[in-house]
């Protein structure tokens, strides 16, 4: 029987009283915090995804070394998608005087779907943003062609059989890409000028790209139709894969963002756990009168959960409406310092914050109110009686339930969630267990110590078991907020050294045995750093153990683990070298690299995801075919290299003099400043057989990218912390009133003002030292799983957390628990005592 | 204090020898650290319709056991308790908690008002939770009975000890109950305000018709039923009605 009017007066005077601001406080706070940083997640994941998109110049791309099926095309119109097309291909384009081999890219009226093509009338200046590429008829240049070539804006070049005006300078395109796309500097020409230049001839290396864009879900389903429908000399690349370190920041961002909405939900969980804990804690007394007066226990669940939902439909539209506003708030304060426009948000995320907060409430705050119905009547008379045992297993398990639900639900990620949920759950039996321990070794302390000390270690040995209970939930905030911190450490870490300051922007490939010690002094010469010059033989791997290796692809090609298909096969044509010194960068994970003066057999160090696709081992005997002779050679060790160092990386590498016998060219990297590249034409006049590849845009690129997705990691660590500030509060204000009546009790009986505040800042600060040194314990274990396991960075110990985290938790616990507590020692103690009554 | 009678209250019909409260070999055992304890053994009794009986014993000696197993609040380790007709030991809680609200009414020494609720409010409790369309009304018209009608809106924080007790008296009736059971229903009061309450409890009784069932230990009080039962270590030693 559910007596509405009756819920609604006890909920209006429950209000009133005061009874239901810490429990609606608490509600609003998980509502707005979800709402606030799943708006603003989403709409920084979309304004990144529409940023990276940009270096497709669209949201998904088929390229291919000839044109793709029709059907593809029509597919894509028929979705609705805007399509585009380039092609490029290297060509040597003429001026009056000079010639230069550059790398041309034709484009339609469409292009480009994703970011801007910036122009200028001068080169070498900052320029505007064009609507679209160069008319028919008309080339843009990259600015250091125009001195190369010796040519003036309006002049004509010559493209192929045909002649073209060079219109203007072309600053900057979307997609200029690392690959030998970019050998060369870019000239721009119009799509409907390509066949009268008479370069695209049989046999020319083309590389077609067909651009698509359109909303997410549409992507996604052209995305998985055309997939399987290209052909081998087709890929289909989408925002992620367009370049590989852009996409591992952004998957690791986006991972990072969802841990910390994560922990937002398990904070404000906890927090939500307390209140209505404390909040059915004090309504006891009310229910054994309630049922003296015939109220039975279902109409007791009636009661109370009409309470609950009246309660959760304002929490919740109060705190969608706090969130919403919250995150307006935070993106206009922060608008200027973000570097991108972000786009609306969309309605999913209020959703998600409405949900979330009906979830929290079954699952943390309707438990302890279900525990009402059994509480005995016989309780007015004996105040011991509780009863309601049962229902304590069921706020365990509806916690446990609503917490990984929720957690899932909004990770979308099983590893992440159980990775979470086992260290959380771990770190609470370990948190428990030392509790209850570090607070029996107070008790001697207590015993020895000032009055002050005494008071409050006595204090916290008595209430043991509150006191455990506190420590757990002041240690797991904590440790939830170190997590973050720690794992955003490395992150920010991880990504700053992936491409530091003056790492290399350029790489410089063929380059000529003769003209290793001329480049090599040109470099000097112009202070350039200078990088190993690493020699560059193409070659193949043709027997592995006396098993030809194309029957071992093949046999790879028919397993069912997909990644193993995917990786890359043993029997391709690949860039060999050969090194005295292990790169940098790369790390040998079985076997051992040969010294500096190794004379011996051929040995070789192979990468390790070839090794593991082609199930290569230390020790196994190889056969290479390099140019059509054979060369035996043994593993010697296997390398984790980082590909996206921006430096030479090699598959494989042989030991000093096993490639001595093959004529080889040469390759290296080095950082031209901007200043600096005009140097590349002079570079480039000198040694002609050389070929440079610039990739000094995509980096700059990374750089934008990483610099946002920084600013998004902070925000959302900022976001967390007022959510575990607010844990820690629920969690002060649960323990009050017993802190009220013992301590108003001691100052009837002569205790002074200074030595109920000692004893308290004294409790505080040992209860936040202890849940510190607990929390640092549970963090550190937990970081470790989750960088090796889901953020796939290399995990180190941290020292500075052992400091840090009992410091934090003593410093904040401390200031926490004596501002929140202040009152205990001004209200006089009459007040509390007839109180609590 | 003068208090006013209202003439418009139900009519109850005049006691029979119906018997009211019955308990048979009621025992209670509860489990402690040092072992089970025996707080309750063999008791047999009967209350009459109208009839008001006081149980009387020392501190501990099970009086307040007895009452709240009677009254449903408690259940006992073996034995059989009837109100009227209805066996309320082989109920469930739910079952139990109807009889509580429809023939039970509760007057506690500590009060036991809602301190969230006016006098009013709580007056109307019990019938609210009836769903009682007139549960205001009849609330209004006890608490002029009590002379407590200039205070209806006042909440129990606002009133003296004697006046939070005149609220419960009058919510003890405000279910229409049959029975009343009162433990130490003067303990918190001064004697002269006791005095009063113990007037105006026995009042109401004759006026309902009620069967009345207190706890206490005070001899005058008990002087003033129909009968006393005292219970020592748990059983009855003088005024068991089982024939």
């Amino acid at each position: 029987m559910i007596h509405l009017g009756l819920a609604l007066k006890l909920l209006w005077r429950d209000w009133r009283s005061g009874e239901l601001t810490l429990l609606l406080a608490s509600l609003v706070i998980a509502i707005s915090t979800v709402t606030t940083i799943t708006l603003f997640v989403d709409r920084l994941q979309q304004a990144l995804l529409l940023e990276s998109a940009s270096f497709l110049a669209a949201d998904v791309v088929i390229s291919s070394s000839a044109p793709i099926r029709p059907e593809l095309l029509e597919y894509a119109t028929k979705l609705g998608l805007e399509k585009a097309e380039t092609l490029s291909f290297l060509s040597m384009v003429f001026s009056a005087e000079r010639a230069q081999f550059s790398s041309v890219k034709a484009v339609d009226g469409n292009y480009p779907l994703r970011g801007k093509l910036i122009v200028s009338d001068e080169p070498f200046v900052g320029g505007a943003v064009s609507d679209g590429g160069p008319l028919p008829g008309q080339v843009w240049l990259e600015s250091r062609l125009f001195p190369s070539l010796d040519v003036k804006r309006g002049e004509v070049l010559d493209v192929g059989i045909s002649g073209l005006i060079a219109s203007q300078v072309l600053i900057k395109e979307p997609d200029k890409g690392g690959g030998f796309d970019a050998t060369g500097p870019r000239v721009l020409m119009n799509m409907k000028d390509v066949e009268a230049t008479g370069v695209v001839q049989p046999g020319s290396r083309l590389t077609y790209r067909y651009l698509f864009a359109g909303s997410a879900p549409l992507i996604e389903e052209f995305s998985a139709w055309a997939k399987p429908r290209l052909n081998e000399n087709s890929r289909l690349i989408g925002v992620k894969e367009g370049t590989q370190g852009i996409g591992n920041a952004l998957n690791r961002a986006e991972r990072f963002l969802l841990l910390g909405g994560l922990l937002g939900v398990i904070l404000a969980g906890v927090a939500i756990a307390l209140s209505a804990q404390r909040y059915s804690l004090r309504h006891y007394d009310h229910v054994a009168i309630l049922k003296t007066l015939g109220a039975s226990p279902n109409t007791i669940d009636g009661l109370f959960a009409s309470i609950f939902v009246v309660l959760g439909c304002v929490a919740t539209l109060v705190g969608t409406l706090l969130g919403f506003l919250f995150q307006q708030g935070a993106v206009t304060i922060l608008g200027p310092y973000i570097p991108i426009a972000l786009p609306a948000p969309t309605f999913a995320p209020i959703i998600l914050g409405m949900v979330t907060g009906f979830v929290c409430l079954l699952s943390f705050a309707l438990p302890p109110l279900l525990k009402l119905r059994g509480i005995e009547p016989i309780r007015v008379i004996r105040r011991d009686f509780e009863g309601g045992g049962a229902s304590d297993k069921l706020s365990y398990v509806a916690a446990v339930v609503g917490t990984l639900g929720l957690m899932w639900w909004y990770s979308k990620n099983l590893e992440l969630t159980l990775m979470i949920f086992a260290g959380g759950f771990c770190a609470l039996v370990v948190l428990a267990l030392l509790s209850m321990t570090l607070l029996k070794s107070g008790r001697v302390l207590g015993m020895q110590a000032g009055s002050a000390w005494r008071l409050a270690l006595g204090g916290m040995q008595r209430r043991a078991k509150e006191n455990t209970m506190q420590i757990m939930v002041f240690g797991l905030a904590i440790m939830l907020l170190l997590i973050l911190f720690l794992v955003r450490t490395a992150l920010l870490d991880d990504w700053k050294a992936q491409i530091p300051e003056g790492a290399p922007n350029h790489f410089a490939i063929n380059i000529a045995p003769e003209d290793v010690e001329p480049i090599e002094a040109m470099m000097r010469t112009n202070s350039i750093d200078p990088q190993p010059i690493y020699p560059m033989i193409r070659g193949r791997i043709s027997f592995v153990n006396g098993v030809p290796a194309a029957t071992r692809d093949e046999a790879q090609r028919n397993r069912s683990d997909e990644e193993q298909q995917r990786g890359p096969r043993s029997n391709s044509g690949r860039n060999l070298t050969w090194s005295g010194t292990l790169p940098v960068d790369n790390t040998i994970t079985s076997g051992q690299w040969w010294g500096d003066d190794y004379s011996g057999p051929s040995l070789v160090s192979i990468e390790k995801d070839l090794a593991l696709t082609n199930d290569l081992k230390v020790g196994d005997a190889l056969v290479f075919n390099i140019q059509g002779r054979e060369l035996p050679a043994k593993v010697a060790s296997i390398r984790s290299v980082s590909w996206d160092n921006m430096r030479p990386n090699f598959y494989i590498i042989f030991s000093p003099g096993s490639l001595s016998e093959f004529p080889s060219t040469f390759m290296t990297s080095f950082y031209l400043a901007k200043d600096q590249k005009l140097l590349l034409n002079d570079v480039l006049r000198e040694f002609p057989t050389m070929t440079v590849i610039e990739v000094d845009a995509v980096i700059e690129q990374i750089q934008i990218i990483i610099s946002q997705v920084t600013l998004a990691v902070e925000l959302v660590l900022g976001l967390i912390m007022v959510s575990g500030a607010m844990v820690l509060l629920s969690s002060i204000q649960a323990s009050m009133d017993e802190r009220f009546k013992q301590h108003a009790i001691l100052r009837t009986l002569g205790a002074s003002r200074k030595l109920v505040l000692g004893s308290l800042i004294i409790e505080f600060c040992a209860l936040g030292t202890m849940a510190g040194i607990l929390a640092t314990f549970g963090s550190e274990l937990t970081v470790y799983g989750l960088e090796t396991q889901i953020f796939e960075l290399e995990y180190s110990f941290n020292p500075q957390i052992w400091v840090l985290g009992p410091l934090v938790g003593c410093v904040l616990i401390g200031v926490l628990g004596t501002l929140a507590t202040r009152k205990v020692v001004n209200t006089p103690p009459i007040v509390v005592l007839r109180d609590s009554v | 204090m003068e208090i006013n009678l209202v003439t418009d209250l139900p009519a109850i019909e005049n006691p029979v020898n119906e018997v009211m409260v019955k308990a048979i070999d009621l025992g209670k055992v509860v489990s402690t650290s040092e072992g089970p304890l025996t707080i309750l053994k063999g008791i047999n009794l009967e209350i009459k319709k109208s009839e008001s009986v006081a149980i009387v014993g020392a501190s501990g000696s099970g009086k307040t056991t007895v009452l709240s197993l009677l009254a449903g609040l408690d259940n006992p380790t073996h034995g059989q308790i009837f109100l009227g007709d209805d066996e309320i030991t082989a109920m469930d809680e739910e079952q139990r908690a109807h009889t509580r609200g429809d023939k039970v009414g509760f007057v506690f020494q500590t009060f036991q008002l809602l301190s969230s609720l006016t006098a009013i409010e709580n007056v109307m409790l019990p019938a609210e939770l009836k769903k009682d369309p007139e549960a205001e009304k009849k609330a209004l018209r006890l608490l002029t009975r009590v002379g407590l009608d200039h205070r209806c809106h006042h909440y129990p924080r606002q009133l003296s000890g004697g006046e939070q007790q005149r609220v419960a008296i009058a919510r003890a009736f405000a279910s229409s109950a049959s029975i009343l059971f009162a433990d130490e229903p003067t303990g918190n009061l001064d004697s002269k305000t006791g005095a009063l309450i113990i007037d105006l409890i026995f009042e109401l009784n004759a006026e309902f018709g009620t069967t009345l069932v207190l706890v206490t230990h005070d001899v005058r009080l008990a002087d003033r039923c129909d009968r006393a039962i005292h219970i020592a270590s748990g059983v009855i030693v003088a005024g068991e009605d089982i024939e």
